[in-house]
């Protein structure tokens, strides 16, 4: 066992009927970085993240947890970690400073102890102000911040977040994800799941990229990026249906994917100062005309793309 | 502790919620405040009484030379001017015109007097008995009515067996029975009971205070009748609510799973029987805080004596391990919230019924009086009858045992359900 690790996870298993929702992950999560589990929805992350947090039982494969397995020491892994729900876990008739403090005494809190980190932990939310208002009432954003802040009374080691910007507005995000890096900086490990590739990018130290149950690629953004080369995705705006040009383009020299959908046509090139002319050229001879243009850089969702042939996000 | 923290959580939850307040402390008052207003006579003297209308239907057919009817006396008595004041009475000529003037809600019960009633008397066989029919919804009115016959018939048959030895007396003595002496003795008879029903029967209050109570105890000596009938109606509304408020609170755990807080603390380090345990014992909490309040309330407003200290605190240990036991094990076979409603309003329902808790007071047949003892509402409504009757306190301990045993195992089925369902 490797004590530099926060969260350690082997060939993690997990099976819903003939569902196959985990299919034997691994991963590794070091003392103090944040770690995202990148993926569309349906891709096994919050099934992975029931099991490291106990909710769940593994068919097969082992986690450990600051070096607690979460199956033969689940009391001690569960002491050292916080477990952020996908979904609001709260009481809505209560207020948010008596919510805090039911999750706190949960986690083994007391007293002046407790007392002070949740006074602690409002002022980390920016409730402070509110603290006495119904949960219920609040707004979606509020509540996120809510969501999270239960599960950093007891100061874990670890924090498991699992999508905890969904359906929320630009600013409570904004919040949350300087939350989070204000969290790394303090020391603890952060393992983030997402489905938006601009979050992982931003957050994390590594990233892994997660589909179908499995991983399907792991590294730092930059190691992630140079997966695709030096591919840059260029979105063609088309004045007839697509497909009859594809064959063209996939000859053009520095093309190295050309594929269509409803008049748009996406084509991974080389260099697109180089290329975009010769695409110009080729569409004059064939008789159809592009009417815009898209450039786009390579991303993780290029990254994705590359490995999976489909978009990351659905919506 | 954190089982206490999960249990007070949840206990502050319910005492929060106003719909768990309404139906757990406000409904049971209320519709005993109903009642007592209804019947206090709070006001001016007779002007808020509720009128009662009865039907009567009089199969008893005399012929014309005996010189005594019982059908028609019994039949007169709701039309005495002495009654005329909460009793609004109407003939009907068969059982089928007074069952739907009673479905149509015409009249809220009715009186049957069986064809040979005075024969029967006569020829001193078995009398064939006078049936009342009510509106099931009801019961105030239609006990009314009951009690008035029940009592004049105790009085008939008290002079039967008057007239009977008078026939005895006067064959020792060698006097020939002919029918003028028979008929003073009857008539004098008939004079004198006719003035006390109209003594009795003053108020509806007087009907009512006649209700006999099953239980074996002796009667409580209590100085103001209307506090002993409210203390008995009072019971069953409250043992109804106490069993509502066990399944209502249990019922927080459904509700917890799909908030996600129950899968959010399975997360925390907190053991799940702990968890469970939590859950349990806020439903002891809200149930004893529930009976409380309904104890306290009951004897300052409406003056109830529930009986002596050692009694009251058995029989809400009673009520508490049943109330407790019963909701756990219900809530048990319910997956979703949704289900929740029909199972504790259906469920309880029927169980309150067959209980005995919506018939307090009334005579019932000896079926459903026995049926009662399979069910937990009908041994909680036993052992506070006993208490309000001041029955010794070793009665009622045997009673609070019987419960406590069935509240125990009815726990230990939904507990170990449960246990399966979420460990
Ligand atoms: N309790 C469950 N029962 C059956 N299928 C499930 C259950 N939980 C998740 N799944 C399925 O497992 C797959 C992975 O789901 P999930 O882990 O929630 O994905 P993600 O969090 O990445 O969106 C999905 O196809 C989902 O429908
Ligand atoms: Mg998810």
């Amino acid at each position: 066992m490797n004590d530099d690790l926060a969260i350690e996870v082997k060939e993690l298993r997990k099976s819903f009927g003939s569902l196959q929702a985990v299919r034997g992950i691994s991963f590794q999560a070091a003392k103090g970085e944040i770690l995202s589990l990148l993926g569309p929805n349906g891709a096994g992350k919050s099934t992975t993240i029931s099991m490291l947090a106990g909710l769940i039982a593994p068919d097969g494969g082992q986690a450990s947890i600051m070096g607690h397995s979460i199956t033969s020491q689940p009391h001690q892994a569960r002491a050292c970690v916080g477990v952020v729900p996908q979904d609001i876990a709260l009481y809505p008739d209560l207020s948010a400073r008596e919510n805090l403090s039911f999750w706190g005494k949960m986690y083994g809190l007391r007293g002046a102890m407790l007392k002070s980190r949740v006074e602690e932990v409002l002022q980390v939310i920016g409730l402070t102000e509110r603290q006495h208002d119904r949960v219920g009432a609040f707004s979606g954003g509020m509540k996120r911040r809510v969501n999270i802040g239960a599960a950093l009374l007891h100061t874990p080691a670890v924090i498991i977040m699992d999508e905890p910007t969904v359906g929320i507005d630009p600013q409570s995000r904004r919040y949350i994800l300087d939350n989070v890096k204000e969290l790394m900086r303090q020391g603890m490990t952060v393992l983030y799941t997402t489905h938006y590739m601009e979050e992982a990018a931003e957050l994390s130290d590594h990233i892994a990229i997660m589909d179908q149950g499995q991983i399907i690629a792991y590294g730092t953004h930059d190691e992630l990026i140079r997966l695709v080369g030096e591919q840059t995705r260029l979105d063609l705006g088309l004045s007839v249906e697509a497909e009859g040009i594809l064959p063209a383009w996939q000859e053009v020299e520095g093309v190295f994917q050309a594929t269509a959908s409803d008049g748009i046509a996406t084509v991974l090139v080389d260099d697109s100062n180089r290329v975009l002319p010769r695409l110009f050229e080729s569409a004059g001879k064939a008789g159809v005309r592009i009417n815009s243009v898209d450039i786009h850089e390579p991303n993780l969702e290029s990254v994705f793309l590359h490995l999976t042939g489909k978009a990351l996000r659905d919506d | 502790m954190k089982i206490l923290d999960i249990a007070l959580n949840d206990f502050t939850r319910s005492v929060r919620s106003l719909f768990a307040i309404g139906m757990m402390v406000v409904a049971p008052l209320v519709i005993t405040g109903l009642i007592y207003v209804a019947f206090s006579g709070a006001g001016s003297e007779n002007s808020d009484l509720p009128i009662i209308q009865v039907g009567i239907v009089n199969l008893d057919q005399v012929p014309a030379d005996v010189p005594v009817a019982l059908g028609k006396t019994l039949a007169d008595m709701y039309f005495d001017e002495s009654v005329a004041g909460y009793i609004q009475p109407k003939i009907y000529p068969g059982e089928a015109s007074v069952r739907s003037a009673i479905n149509n809600q015409e009249i809220q019960a009715a009186v049957i007097i069986p064809a040979g009633m005075t024969a029967a008397l006569m020829a001193n066989q078995s009398v064939p008995p006078v049936r009342i029919l009510q509106d099931p919804t009801l019961t105030i009115g239609p006990m009314v009515v009951k009690n008035m016959a029940q009592s004049l018939l105790d009085g008939i048959y008290g002079g039967s067996i008057a007239v009977q030895v008078h026939r005895q007396r006067f064959a020792v003595h060698g006097i020939a029975e002919n029918s003028i002496n028979l008929q003073s003795i009857i008539h004098d008879y008939e004079g004198w009971f006719t003035a006390f029903q109209r003594e009795l029967f003053h108020s509806p209050q007087a009907a009512l205070v006649l209700v006999t109570p099953q239980s074996a105890g002796e009667e409580a000596p209590s100085a103001d009748p209307m506090a002993g009938i409210l203390g008995q109606i009072m019971t069953g509304q409250m043992i109804f609510f106490a069993f509502f408020t066990g399944a209502y609170s249990m019922q927080s755990i459904l509700k917890e799973q799909e908030e996600g807080t129950l899968a959010r603390l399975f997360t925390t380090p907190t053991p799940r029987l702990t968890i469970l345990g939590g859950k349990f014992l806020a439903v002891v909490f809200t149930v004893c805080g529930q009976g409380l309040v309904l104890l306290l309330v009951g004897r300052l407003l409406f003056k109830v004596q529930w009986g002596t200290p050692t009694s009251v605190l058995l029989t809400m240990l009673g009520q508490v391990a049943s109330a407790t036991g019963l909701g756990v094990l219900l809530i048990s076979f319910v997956k979703h919230e949704r289900q929740a409603g029909p199972v504790i309003g259906g469920g309880l329902t029927a169980l309150g019924m067959l209980g005995g808790l919506f018939t307090v007071g009334m005579q019932m047949p000896e079926a459903f009086t026995r049926l009662a003892n399979f069910i937990p509402q009908g041994w909680v409504l036993h052992a506070w009858r006993l208490s309000l009757n001041g029955a010794p306190s070793a009665e009622v301990f045997t009673t609070c045992l019987i419960l406590v045993g069935m509240g125990a195992t009815m726990f230990a089925i939904g507990g170990l359900r449960f246990n399966r369902r979420f460990a």
